[in-house]
């Protein structure tokens, strides 16, 4: 009788449990510098998504994740893509953004981009090319339901791997500042008995955590600041 | 025979609202209502007549092949935001047109009137990557002051988005649907002066302009 009871205790530890155990994921970032990155007061930083491939596409969410994590109370003052963008519609869709810091000066002779530009103090552009995929997966899951209740049993596991490179335009001095890569591995796991337990391995958002990390360091050495 | 009937009409009645309730849930609908912005650069020096026709303002495409689920998808709101911010904001002023060819106020100098042509998508099922993608294909006419045609082109856009976790296929449709419908706008904006009749047109004025502002000095010259 008592073990009867120790059951949905049982479970409800290995559901708190998942809140707490995640996959392991690991990230290396490397960095390329040209230039020492500097922000002055009122300078802001615009982060994008490279769109123009057309097998994968930079996901929205991760861009969106650098640009809060460096926004987060950092000094940064980054504008988000979506209004970047729009202001500037439409030079900086997936047809028509420029590639290379050349095509950014034939940009600036178009009436009105000039203004937006420095309305907004944009000294940085970032580009932020990659994204996430699953590279491989196992086991299976099985779940049923019956009169006596309902259940699953099995055991899945995926491989997740990041690729990112985000290139840093100094939009100032019309020159590639630098660069980065990000490449993140993790592994997730998802043992089911009765319920499943998913055990995550959150492989963009350590992936976009290391770029934000080593941007922030790029673009605000320790003691330039101070 | 009357109680034969009494028993059978609810069973039908049943049977046809299951019948009905299990084709509503094989239906997806997606109803896509973007706004988009106003494109930034130089504007033409005239007044654009724009004309949506009611079909346009409304367009519905349906899929309902076999080898896919039914799909209803209505982009005549947002493509009619699209056409109507760029295009407007192309030229110095714009005009609405309730109705075309019937009543063409006289300071319009051209009017366009898109149609769609096409319009196909993808899901990452049918194509095993990543992502939902849309293909909008739109005619482009432009008529004179008069109603003749000065030109007709076509204007192609792509729009496409990555699969997201707990996002529904009807939203990430939608998604990649306004994606293209940006596309189609810049593809709108940076092609106009590319089709050549419309360069021809819209240096006439310009020519015009500077003929009437040549002409004083030619007289003074001749006198």
């Amino acid at each position: 009788m008592n073990s009867f009871y120790k059951i949905p205790s049982l479970l409800g530890g290995l559901l708190l449990a998942t809140g707490f155990l995640g996959g392991c994921t690991t990230v290396s970032i490397d960095e390329y510098r040209r230039s020492a990155g500097e922000l002055d007061a009122g300078d802001s930083v615009v982060i994008l998504g490279r769109r123009h491939s057309s097998d994968y596409e930079t996901e929205p969410s991760l861009i969106s994740c650098v640009g809060n994590e460096l926004d987060n109370g950092k000094s940064i003052r980054v504008i988000s893509e979506s209004q970047f963008v729009d202001a500037l519609y439409p030079w900086f869709e997936p047809r028509t953004a420029p590639m290379h810091m050349k095509s950014l000066d034939r940009l600036l002779e178009i009436p009105g981009v000039q203004e937006r530009l420095d309305n907004y103090g944009v000294k940085y552009i970032v580009w932020i090319d990659g994204n996430t995929e699953t590279t491989d997966s196992a086991g299976s899951i099985g779940c049923s339901i019956g009169t006596a209740g309902a259940g699953c049993f099995g055991f899945g596991t995926w491989d997740k791997e990041s690729d990112y490179e985000a290139a840093i335009w100094n939009f100032r001095d019309r020159e590639v500042s630098g660069k980065i890569s990000a490449d993140a591995q993790g592994t997730s796991y998802m043992p089911a008995i009765v319920v499943p337990i998913p055990l995550i391995a959150r492989v963009q958002t350590n992936a976009c955590k290391g770029i934000a990390a080593q941007l922030e360091d790029f673009l605000m050495p320790a003691g330039a600041g101070t | 025979m009357f109680e034969n009937l009494r028993k059978i009409r609810p069973l039908t009645f049943f049977g046809a609202v299951m019948t009905a309730l299990a084709l509503a849930g094989c239906t997806h609908s997606v109803r896509v209502d973007g706004t988009f912005p106003a494109p930034v650069g130089k504007t033409h020096p005239m007044t654009v007549g724009l004309y949506f026709s009611p079909d346009f303002r409304n367009f519905t495409y349906v899929d309902n092949s076999e080898d896919r689920e039914d799909w209803n998808i209505n982009t005549g709101k947002a493509q009619y935001n699209l056409f109507n911010t760029v295009l407007g904001s192309m030229f110095d002023s714009s005009v609405q047109l309730a109705q075309y060819p019937a009543s063409v106020p006289g300071n319009v100098d051209i009017v366009i009137v898109p149609e769609v042509r096409e319009l196909q998508f993808t899901m990452p099922r049918e194509t095993r990557v990543n992502i939902f993608e849309v293909w909008i294909k739109y005619d482009m006419h432009a008529y004179n002051a008069q109603g003749e045609s000065v030109a007709d082109w076509v204007i192609t856009a792509y729009g496409k988005t990555p699969t997201a976790f707990l996002k529904s296929e009807e939203d990430a449709l939608a998604q990649a649907i306004n994606i293209a419908l940006r596309d189609a706008g810049a593809t709108l904006y940076l092609g106009f002066n590319r089709v050549p009749e419309l360069q021809a047109f819209l240096a006439a004025p310009r020519r015009a302009v500077s003929l009437r502002d040549e002409a004083p000095e030619n007289e003074g010259e001749v006198q």
